[in-house]
């Protein structure tokens, strides 16, 4: 019961959030079609990194690593290999995948901290091979990346309204599959596994194997973020692979509301809104930004979700 | 959660539109926070001195800048650069310092068909295989600095000679420039080596291996702390006295030379840019930079001033128009001057700027160091580089 119940009210948010994209997306001028597309890729990636850090309990610093191999898989296949689109991005969230599949192989042995520090130095390696490839152009990175074409379905993506669409599609598709696999048995073994894994063990679950399924299965997600950016930015560059990539993510899923899958979606509206109104105004913006997350983390522990639950519910115990 | 910036947006669309007859919009996307700061002040200042100095005013419309933060990263960079375009509706755009935010720019101004100054970024791509009709270089490119030091090094006597660059594209590419213009002179590259950018903190390992080979000369780049390091260890290496330091200029940049102190002391640099030059043009620059921001001004302030004049020169031309971007490229082409550092044009072929570049020697003078220039190659023009417009 208790379960249903907080699936519904994720789902009844999720659908607010969707609401707000599309009478963001009506209203949008070219350059806020280009926010909004900014927006739902990182909702992509910071519900992907959710699957693992807040349902499984692996808080991953080296997320960008899957990121970066999407983006960096489809700019080489794309541009340099000359393949089409429809083969790129399937092939793009693979190689994430199966990169994920091998890091995973060791890295789900280790908790805690240790697992944070083999995923930075797993993000950090692969960082310092796009940095130091001259086939993707080193630190200078790799432009003429194209974007998916959509033409047979009368969906022009070279238009920012178009792509904006295209983006939160997609995300709406990825945040229903992650919904119903956090609501499944297997999401509730990974929960489990989250809240207390000697009891999961001792019940005889494979707890290396749920894990192990759910990083890749993230990485997948993390890799068709980072494809969708290549796209949107027709470029890609080793700044898409540093850690501080993983780490923005993180900070994206706190403010949102880790473990809500919604809520990292709703991070990453405020996310790239709020930097992008305060370099504006001033050149001190991230010192303002990193008051703004201090003040969540303090004040609303459980993110803007669990603040916004927590509203909702007050104001409807005062109406009864 | 996502529609409060709305008013936002129609706000500064009015703002924009209100305002659109009387001014031409120049967008600014520069670095103003990270590594790159100092830069991205520099070519600023630079900019608004010769706005003030050659006119701010054409037709009757104002030339404004509207700045945004590049904070050094390709992504942000291109963001900023299509707000400046979608939403302030800009007649063209300036920008950036770093190589990697330009290429992340360059797919996007290409297919708006906006015209982009590039007061710093030196990938040879970006005036090279990857340029276009609406990219313009008013800086350098990595080849066009260094490629006129290998015959150079070689006619000042140099057979052999060493390479040191940090690991990344850039200085790659201007170790690639030396040797292609060594080897061509007839000389020997007797040995490369590429610290990695960053985590190199010690030199020791790659200034023995420069100390058993002995070449006539090591030529190197560096910037950032890099240069200061590797500066000052190389004079505790006790190297100085016998295998001459060669480079890049920006070696000894005035921004590291207080750092580096006596240890720069004997480096032969070359670059597009130095205070020391000694022509009315720069005198009169450097007094009129000094008067206003009571320091010297660096390569990068002379980068920014010549886009700045060269914006004004060829808005003269149009008469203040700029709705016509390939009218206004072709002024661009036509625009000729003496600058501070010498003669300034763009060529048409490849958009990247010809210039003389400076061979200048770190030399005690009195109680300071300066740079002394030695010897000076006029009208240095890069190749195509595979640029097909």
């Amino acid at each position: 019961m208790v379960k249903q119940k907080s699936s519904r009210n994720r789902n009844v948010a999720a659908a607010v959030l969707l609401l707000l994209a599309i009478v963001s997306w009506s209203q949008a001028d070219l350059f806020g079609h280009e926010l909004l597309a900014q927006i739902a890729i990182l909702a992509i990636f910071a519900m992907s990194l959710d699957l693992i850090a807040g349902y499984t309990g692996l808080v991953s610093l080296g997320h960008a690593a899957f990121y970066g191999v999407g983006a960096y898989a489809t700019a080489g296949l794309a541009s340099v290999a000359g393949w089409p689109m429809w083969a790129v991005v399937p092939s793009a969230m693979l190689l994430s995948a199966l990169l994920a599949a091998a890091v995973g192989l060791f890295a789900v042995r280790l908790i805690g901290v240790f697992f944070i520090m083999i995923t930075l130095a797993i993000g950090e390696l692969v960082h310092a091979f796009a940095f130091r490839s001259r086939t993707f152009g080193g630190d200078d990175g790799l432009g003429g990346v194209p974007r998916s074409n959509l033409d047979a379905i009368g969906i022009n993506l070279l238009d920012p309204a178009h792509f904006s669409l295209f983006t939160v599609i997609i995300a709406v598709l990825v945040y229903l599959v992650l919904a119903r696999v956090v609501d499944s048995p297997f999401g509730q073994v990974l929960t489990g596994i989250h809240q207390n894994e000697l009891r999961m063990r001792a019940l005889g679950c494979p707890i290396r194997r749920y894990k192990l399924v759910a990083f890749v299965l993230s990485a997948l997600f993390a890799g068709l973020a980072g494809s969708l950016t290549a796209q949107h930015n027709n470029f890609v560059s080793p700044e898409l692979l540093t850690w501080t990539t993983s780490g923005e993510a993180l900070i994206v899923v706190i403010i949102g509301g880790i473990g809500s899958l919604v809520g990292p979606a709703a991070g990453a509206s405020v996310f790239v809104m709020l930097s992008h109104q305060l370099s504006s105004l001033t050149d001190y913006w991230m010192f303002f930004m990193g008051l703004f997350f201090v003040i969540v983390v303090l004040f609303a522990g459980d993110g803007l979700y669990g603040l916004f639950g927590r509203l909702f519910r007050m104001l409807s115990n005062v109406g009864r | 959660m996502r529609h409060w910036w709305y008013g936002w947006i129609v706000g500064l669309g009015l703002v924009a539109t209100s305002h659109a007859e009387e001014v031409i919009k120049v967008g600014v996307v520069l670095p103003f926070s990270g590594v790159y700061a100092s830069l991205g002040g520099d070519i600023t200042d630079g900019m608004q001195l010769a706005l003030e100095i050659y006119g701010s005013e054409i037709a009757g419309k104002k030339i404004i800048l509207i700045t945004e933060d590049s904070e050094v990263k390709p992504s942000v960079g291109l963001t900023k650069t299509k707000k400046l375009v979608f939403q302030d509706k800009v007649d063209l755009l300036v920008g950036p310092v770093a190589s990697n935010v330009a290429g992340a720019m360059r797919d996007f101004v290409h297919t708006a068909k906006i015209p982009l100054i590039i007061p710093n970024a030196g990938n040879n791509l970006l005036t090279g295989e990857k340029c276009s009709p609406w990219v313009i270089r008013t800086s350098f490119s990595n080849n066009q600095i260094n490629g006129v030091m290998g015959p150079w090094l070689y006619a000042q006597g140099y057979r052999t000679l060493y390479l040191m660059a940090a690991d990344y594209a850039a200085g790659r590419q201007m170790m690639d420039a030396v040797r292609r213009g060594f080897i061509g002179a007839g000389g020997e590259i007797v040995g490369e080596e590429y610290p990695p950018l960053r985590e190199t903190k010690d030199f020791a390992p790659y200034l023995a291996k420069v100390k058993a080979i002995h070449p006539d000369a090591l030529y190197v780049f560096f910037a950032g702390g890099l240069a200061i390091q590797f500066v000052k260890q190389y004079h505790a290496f006790g190297l100085k006295g016998e295998i001459p330091l060669t480079g890049a200029g920006w070696l000894t940049s005035p921004l590291f030379l207080p750092a580096q102190g006596a240890a720069a002391v004997g480096f032969t640099g070359a670059l597009n840019y130095v205070p020391s030059i000694d022509s009315d043009e720069n005198r009169s620059f450097q007094a009129a930079f000094s008067e206003k921001h009571q320091r010297t001004a660096s390569e990068f302030t002379v980068q920014g001033f010549d886009t700045g004049r060269l914006i004004v020169e060829a808005l003269k031309v149009t008469g203040g128009e700029t709705d016509d971007k390939s009218a206004l490229v072709d002024a661009i082409h036509g625009v000729r001057f003496t600058g501070p550092r010498g003669p300034f044009r763009i060529d048409p072929a490849t958009n990247n700027v010809i210039q003389d570049i400076y061979i200048f020697q770190m030399r005690q003078v009195g109680y300071n160091i300066r740079h002394v220039v030695i010897d000076k190659i006029e009208n240095v023009q890069d190749p195509p580089n595979g640029c097909k417009m």
